[in-house]
């Protein structure tokens, strides 16, 4: 059984080997996230990656004249801090925390060490970049050629596959934040799925209600993304997958 | 010499390894090398071809998200284990480029370190293009959007000249063929680009990187940097 806290809530983690994890392990540290913390700044040098449980964090890409839009979300299927083993010097998007929890955080120089052994770690953190470019993609045709409601139901359900129950904590001008929006649009569209039921908000929480209607009002985007992740840890047969 | 940068930048003796493996091709305009779901059988190093990354929406409605030429390679899933295009590879700039069957690249990948830096410090920068693409397409007009394309267009086939049609650009902006038109038109009336019969001719680049949104900078930045 897996104990309160363990780093294996995240499911990067969870899929490691017992011998790569053992070696990781001495190194994590659990650190909470609070609500709207950065754990990076645009183009900020990063010190730390982040694997996050039971919380989410945004990527959120910020132009030089002010407004920024939500570019990823990152749960507890992911890692925060690719810049440090790709290479790059530091990236061009904040890391905001959206959903209060806490992440296990690990040394950039670790990691890179780890990394560059070539084993299981390396193969999941390259698989996960993978599935965090399709998010990317699938939000761009998205915030082009989808309605805010469809949007919305999007954020939600990837936001709840991150999450342990069915609530958010989250105010309409966060969202509207998150999705580079209106804050009028987003009260639009939210109070049309609270009218049918799908959906319940009052003082910064958000409850859903009604899951499969959600589904059903989505844009495809939502679909793309989650195959893509669940993809990463169907079958964990590293050797096998690993040969193409 | 070397077209493709990423190529030039792999120590020598990698390259030498490599070469075995590649093949002069001319890429067409308007060839998919790549639909969403297929296997990826060969990557491209484009010399003075470019080729657009791009992601579709209910079967139809497509985004460029990426854009790709002499600084690249085209075949990123293959770096991170993934033997299958989610994207659209279609070929906007007629040209050349060296190209690689899948598993002779793969091998060469894996043995080499050095190569493998260059092509994860290329994704990363690949990363922050599409992030960018996103962000951009949320918050600027088509008219500085079809500017910055075509400004990354113009440092990509190093001529002043490329074809294009209406049609394919409101495919790479994710705008209906009549904006594309209203913007092309204000282009041309400010004497910046001149524009007929599928040709586009890039007349004034100053000018042009006046129009662009900032977005340009910022990733000709990440591009130049890494």
């Amino acid at each position: 059984m897996l104990a309160l806290h363990s780093p294996k809530q995240n499911y990067l983690l969870a899929a490691l080997p017992d011998a790569d994890y053992e070696r990781l392990l001495p190194d994590l540290e659990r650190v909470p996230l609070e609500l709207g913390l950065a754990l990076y700044e645009s183009g900020s040098q990063q010190v730390y990656v982040y694997f996050p449980v039971a919380s989410i964090v945004s990527l959120l890409y910020v132009m030089r004249d002010g407004p920024s839009a939500e570019i990823a979300v990152v749960g507890n299927e992911g890692v925060v801090g690719v810049a440090l083993f790709m290479g790059g010097e530091s990236t061009p998007s904040r890391a905001v925390v959206q959903s209060a929890g806490h992440a296990y955080r690990l040394k950039g120089s670790h990691l890179r060490t780890e990394f560059e052994r070539g084993g299981p770690l390396q193969y999941l953190l390259l698989r996960y970049t993978q599935s965090l470019i399709t998010q990317m993609a699938q939000t761009a045709v998205c915030n082009r050629h989808h309605a805010v409601e469809q949007q919305l139901c999007r954020w939600l359900l990837l936001s709840l596959d991150r999450l342990p129950s069915n609530e958010l904590t989250m105010t309409q001008a966060l969202i509207a934040n998150m999705l580079g929006v209106r804050r009028e649009g987003v009260t639009e569209a939210a109070g049309k799925l609270q009218a049918e039921g799908l959906i319940h908000y009052s003082r910064g929480k958000i409850t859903v209600l009604d899951r499969p209607k959600l589904e059903a009002r989505v844009c495809e985007c939502y679909a793309v993304v989650k195959r893509e992740s669940d993809r990463l840890f169907a079958g964990k047969t590293f050797a096998a997958d690993r040969q193409l | 010499m070397i077209e493709n940068s990423l190529l030039a930048a792999v120590p020598r003796k990698a390259y030498r390894r490599l070469i075995a493996g590649l093949e002069p091709v001319t890429l067409n305009f308007g060839d998919v090398l790549y639909e969403p779901g297929e296997t990826i059988r060969h990557v491209y190093f484009p010399g003075a071809s470019l080729v657009s990354l791009l992601t579709l929406a209910d079967g139809h409605l497509a985004l460029e998200v990426g854009l790709i030429g002499r600084e690249g390679m085209v075949g990123v899933p293959l770096v991170l284990g993934h033997s299958v295009s989610l994207v659209r590879a279609l070929v906007q700039g007629e040209g050349t480029a060296l190209r690689m069957a899948s598993a002779s690249f793969l091998k060469e990948f894996r043995r080499s370190p050095p190569l493998q830096r260059e092509l994860y410090l290329y994704t990363h920068a690949l990363m922050a293009q599409i992030s960018q693409t996103a962000a951009c397409n949320r918050f600027h007009v088509v008219q500085r959007r079809l500017a910055r394309w075509l400004l990354m267009t113009h440092d990509r086939v190093k001529s002043d000249r490329f074809r294009m049609t209406q049609e394919f650009l409101g495919h790479m902006l994710g705008v209906r063929r009549v904006g594309v038109t209203k913007a092309a038109q204000a282009l041309q009336k400010r004497n910046l680009i001149g524009y007929s019969r599928g040709t586009i001719t890039i007349l004034d680049r100053k000018g042009l990187e006046t129009a662009a949104c900032e977005c340009y900078e910022v990733v000709k930045d990440m591009h130049d940097g890494a």
